[in-house]
Formats: C-alpha cells, structure tokens, sequence
C-alpha cells in the first residue's frame, strides 16, 4: 500500500480496462491499449482491483466444498513431481508426508507401492514399442464399433476443450509445421479396448505445447471410467511419468484431436501412453488398461 | 509472528506443502468449480491453479494481504485466464451454481479472513441489482456482456455497478482509493 500522487491515478479508460481485465480478461487488442500505459501505475492499480475481486470471491465461499480426496491427492503428487525437480534428481524426494497424507483421505486411491510399478511399465511399454516396430493401424473412417470389453459408450460429454477458433485439429496441424516440433505415433496394445487404436502427439518443446490425435478408441462413460494420458519423461524418474491429462471420447467420434495438459514440463518426451482409469484419473495408473502408446525416435 | 503457510512452502519447509492442500484446498475447488466449463475442466484447473501456488509462494507478502486473498488472486487469474481461451461458452450451470452461493456473514466473515469481512460490508451497502451483478460477474465468471443479457439490463449500467462495487471494496480494504474516480 505505496503512497500515491495524482499522477499514479489511473483514468477512466484505463480502471475500464483493468476492470475488464480482472473479470472478463482482456481481448489482444484491450491488452495492447493497456501495455501502452504506465506500467508502474497499471500494475499497481490491477493488483488492488485483483484483492478487491478475490475478497468478494472469499466472502462468497463460505461453506466451500473440500477438494475431493482423489483430486488432493493428485495436487500432492503434483508438488512431488514440482519440487522433486525444481531441488535437482539426485535428491531425494521430500514430499512424501504431503501425499501421505493426501492419500490417508482417499482410501480407495492407489497405494504408494503401486508407484513402483511404474517403473516396469515404463520398460514394458518401451519393449511393446520395440516389438511393435511396425506401421500403426489406418485409422478407422467410419464409428467404430465398441468392443464387448470396452467402456459403455452412455452419457458420454464432449471432449475435454469446447471447440473455439482455431479448432485443436487447426492448432495441432500449426504445430506440426513447426520444425522443432516432435511427432509419435501411437500404436495399440493387446488390451482388448485398444483394438484398432491408432494416432499420434504431435509435440513443441520449445513451448511446451501438443495435441494428440486419437481414433479407434471406444467412446467412454465418464461417471464410469476416463481416459488418461501419460508422458515418460527422459528428465524425470521413469516411475513418476508426467499426467497429461483426462479426457473423454464422445459417442460419435472417429477421430479425436485434444491438446495435451502437461502438469509438468516436460524436459525430453521418451513415450506416450494412455490408459483407462477411474473418473477423475490417478495418481498412479495401475496399468491395467493401456490402450495407446507411443515411443519418441 | 508465525510465517504463513506460503512462507513455509518458500523457505522449502515440505509440510507447509500438505498444510497448503488442507486449508485452501476446498477454497480453491469451490471457485474452479463455479469458474469452469465442465467438471473435468475444474479438476485441471485446480492443478494448475496450485501448481501456480507453488510457483508464486516466494512473491508473497503478507504486508499486502493474507495467505487466502494471494491464492484466491491467483486462483481467479488462471481460471479468467483459462475460460478467455475457451469458447463464448458461460461457466457451467450458472444459474443452479448461483443458489449455492453462500455469502458469509457481516459478523462471523473475519473468521474466513480480514479481507472477506471488509468485502462482505462494502458488499452489504450496496443495491441487490449492484450486488447481483459482482456475483454474476466474480462468482460465476459470467462476462459483462453475459450479466447484461441475463439481466437484461443495458451493458453500460452493468460496467457501472461492477465498478462501483470494486471501488468499494477498494476502499473497505484501504487501498489508496481516494484518486481512483469517486463514485458510489
């Protein structure tokens, strides 16, 4: 709370647009009229419009639900994963007492020794790529057909991001054009949800932006299960492989393109994998359900 | 004076981390859920949301404010940020979220934090049109132009009232607005 002059007081456009900014957000336009003012006075003035917002968010939260024991115990994972690397891979992980205690709340997530499992997944799903070292499947054309083992394809909802200008297929075909960016293609596994499951990930280092393209997959109830994608990093333990994200295939999909929600950077991608999982996805996966995987060059 | 917990999590004190979780776990899930498209966004959004935290807790000043009023600052910017770069879409169920709104109390609100007091007193001095539109706007992440043709109130009059309602909680929390135009 820096004393002010009448210098440092913002006009009528610009509380207009710090307003904006803290309610609506800013379209690139409103935000390059904003960059040209005064840095100090714009930034000063937004942080005390942005409490202002956040005391009102506060004051109308009272009796807030708690996290959901799955989604805490993700979180803890993720501040695993977070300080696990930001304090180097040779230290060990100190973390460990959030995600006790995190998973003491959900008894029914998966055990802390199933993390270990991880690590014989990694190796098993580089060996399958390996052996599988062959053209992917064509992908299908036409709705595939469920399998009798896979997911009930009942009040399925839309994928994971609404459509909006320009469309995932748009961005990840941008993506593609970019010569640093890597492209891995997906193979299906012997699990009987991954027949005729084909696709790619199409990923930028550099901004650490991708989208995965995915057909053949049956379409998925997701009070019942979700899909989960998984990024083996070469930077991080093998048996703590990156979440990349939920997501869902609807009822009339043949072909799917969703951007990928890397909780973490990824340093040097090795595979990809998806998996079927509870609603919500895990901690850890217990591999039951690898349907797609995929093994950077 | 004990440090906060966002104090503890900078210092690389790994309990603050678990503690962080515990205290403002469900605030930051009940402000993704209502400013989130679907469920399953909410969830994502909560990750990154405390990925950010994680991020941020170094910046933190307690000379500015309280542990909660930083989170939920930081919690709305990427839930803004993330409904910006989706569809025109509202929020989900903004009208059924809308019920489930429970707003504190005048005289029980400090418990929640100093901040959410001084609000919810700026916020009782206001008209109900006023106060419905920052709840539209700020609690279901409902654009100016949505709380406009919900209301069906010009969009003029809805800027009006979310500004005056944010200067007025500027000024419950003591925040140098006398020079920020003098309205209300």
């Amino acid at each position: 709370m820096s004393e002010r002059g009448p210098q440092d007081q913002p006009d009528e456009a610009m509380v207009d647009l710090l307003i904006k900014q803290v309610t609506d957000g800013l379209s690139p336009a409103e935000q390059r009229a904003l960059d040209v003012l005064d840095s100090a006075v714009v930034s000063a003035h937004l942080r005390d419009f942005e409490r202002a917002a956040a005391a009102i968010a506060l004051a109308g939260s009272a009796n807030a639900p708690p996290l959901p024991p799955d989604l805490a115990q993700r979180v803890a994972r993720q501040a695993e994963q977070h300080f696990g690397a930001v304090a180097g891979a040779d230290k060990p992980i100190e973390l460990a007492a959030a995600r006790s205690a995190a998973a003491a709340r959900a008894p029914a997530a998966a055990p802390r020794s199933q993390a270990y499992g991880w690590l014989a997944a990694a190796a098993c799903l580089v060996l399958a790529v390996v052996a599988w070292n062959r053209p992917p499947p064509q992908a299908p054309t036409a709705q595939v057909s469920p399998h009798p083992a896979a997911i009930p394809p009942e009040t399925v909802r839309p994928p994971i991001v609404p459509p909006a200008p320009p469309t995932p297929a748009e961005e990840r075909a941008a993506l593609l054009a970019k010569a640093d960016s890597l492209k891995v293609t997906f193979g299906a596994t012997k699990d009987p949800a991954a027949r005729g499951v084909s696709g790619d990930v199409v990923w930028d280092p550099a901004t650490q932006r991708g989208f995965m393209r995915l057909a053949g997959l049956a379409p998925n109830d997701p009070s019942m299960h979700q899909y989960q994608l998984w990024i083996f990093d070469g930077g991080r333990d093998k048996r703590y492989p990156v979440d990349g994200g939920v997501f869902d295939i609807p009822a009339n999909a043949t072909e799917v393109v969703l951007p990928i929600r890397a909780a973490l950077p990824v340093v040097s991608p090795k595979a990809f994998a998806v998996t079927i999982e509870k609603p919500g996805g895990v901690v850890v996966s217990g591999r039951e359900h690898v349907v797609a995987l995929g093994a950077a060059g | 004076m004990n440090p906060s917990v966002l104090q503890r999590i900078a210092s690389g004190d790994s309990a603050a981390v678990r503690d962080c979780i515990e205290q403002y776990g469900a605030l930051v899930w009940s402000l993704a859920r209502r400013l989130s498209r679907s469920p399953s966004d909410a969830e994502d959004a909560t990750q990154e949301i405390f990925l950010d935290i994680w991020r941020s807790a170094g910046r933190f000043d307690a000379a500015q404010g309280s542990d909660k009023v930083f989170i939920a600052m930081i919690a709305r910017r990427r839930l803004i940020d993330r409904l910006r770069k989706t569809s025109a879409e509202p929020p989900m169920d903004p009208v059924e979220t809308l019920e489930a709104v429970a707003w504190a109390d005048p005289g029980t609100a400090s418990e929640t934090s100093l901040e959410a007091e001084q609000a919810t007193r700026a916020l009782a001095e206001l008209r109900p049109e006023q106060r419905q539109v920052l709840e539209l706007g700020l609690l279901h992440g409902l654009t100016q132009s949505e709380i406009a043709a919900r209301l069906q109130m010009p969009l003029g009059t809805v800027k009006s009232f979310m500004r005056r309602g944010l200067i007025r909680v500027r000024e419950y929390m003591n925040v140098d607005a006398e020079g920020v135009l003098s309205e209300g």
